[in-house]
């Protein structure tokens, strides 16, 4: 069978043997991953669950710094968009 | 505004959240830019079907000197290509001096339900930051309904 992509807190807690009260507690300490859809409805993506069965879960570092370059246009190659009435300008 | 320490524990939080999404890519790192701002680029690849290719998130980000020691965000793209389910979606802030002359607004959006054939180019929008990019990718990835395009405001 082919495994779930995302699991529910009622998956997670199933196959821990916790309550899924406690799952939600786990999300909201910040222990477990977890999508956050709504205020009630949580998906935990598979690999997020797999990282923290194995104690793999990463804690925030600070990013290093890297070497000067220079600085990339975001946005390159995308067209603009033209008010309404204006002539065209170039477009995507 | 955020200082250069700031800017690293930032970047730091969003490549975290994004590895314990699963998500596959080298560190990232803030580099400092030939005109005097920072800023980051880079790519993560998220788990689940890799066909045609695996879902990927795309964040860049420039910031500029704004006064002693601290930057502004100046501009940004967050894009999310879901290619196993052929659509894509973006928050942009750049060409601000355009955006602003034509359309008074500072960012826009890209919302395509099917790859490389938007409605409409680009979208009215509000500013995010990274955080909230993630959250918006994240809550669509892998979801089989709309995007929702339909109920954007399309500047053109």
């Amino acid at each position: 069978m082919q495994k779930k992509p995302f699991l529910t807190p009622a998956d997670i807690a199933l196959e821990l043997d916790i309550s899924t009260s406690t799952v939600l507690r786990k999300i909201h300490a910040g222990e477990i991953p977890a999508i956050v859809v709504s205020d009630r409805i949580y998906r935990i993506p598979a690999a997020s669950f797999e990282l923290y069965k194995a104690g793999r879960l990463k804690s925030a570092q600070p990013a290093p710094l890297g070497q000067p370059r220079p600085r990339p246009r975001i946005g390159e190659g995308e067209g603009k968009p033209v008010a309404a009435g204006a002539a065209p300008l170039r477009r995507a | 505004m955020a200082t250069i320490p700031e800017l690293r524990r930032y970047l730091g939080d969003l490549s975290a959240i994004l590895w314990n999404f699963g998500a596959v890519f080298p560190t990232p790192t803030l580099d400092p830019y030939d005109d005097g701002s920072y800023g980051f680029a880079f790519s993560a690849l998220l788990p689940g079907s890799a066909a045609p290719k695996p879902a990927s998130i795309k964040m860049m980000e420039t910031w500029e000197p704004a006064q002693a020691g601290r930057y502004t965000r100046v501009e940004y793209g967050y894009d999310f290509v879901e290619y196993p389910l052929d659509r894509r979606r973006a928050f942009h802030r750049h060409d601000e001096e355009y955006f602003l002359r034509e359309f008074g607004v500072t960012v826009h959006e890209h919302c395509e339900e099917v790859l490389g054939q938007p409605d409409c180019d680009h979208y009215m929008g509000l500013p995010i930051d990274g955080y909230e990019a993630i959250r918006r990718f994240t809550i669509l990835w892998g979801q089989a309904k709309p995007l929702g395009c339909a109920a954007l405001r399309c500047m053109e």
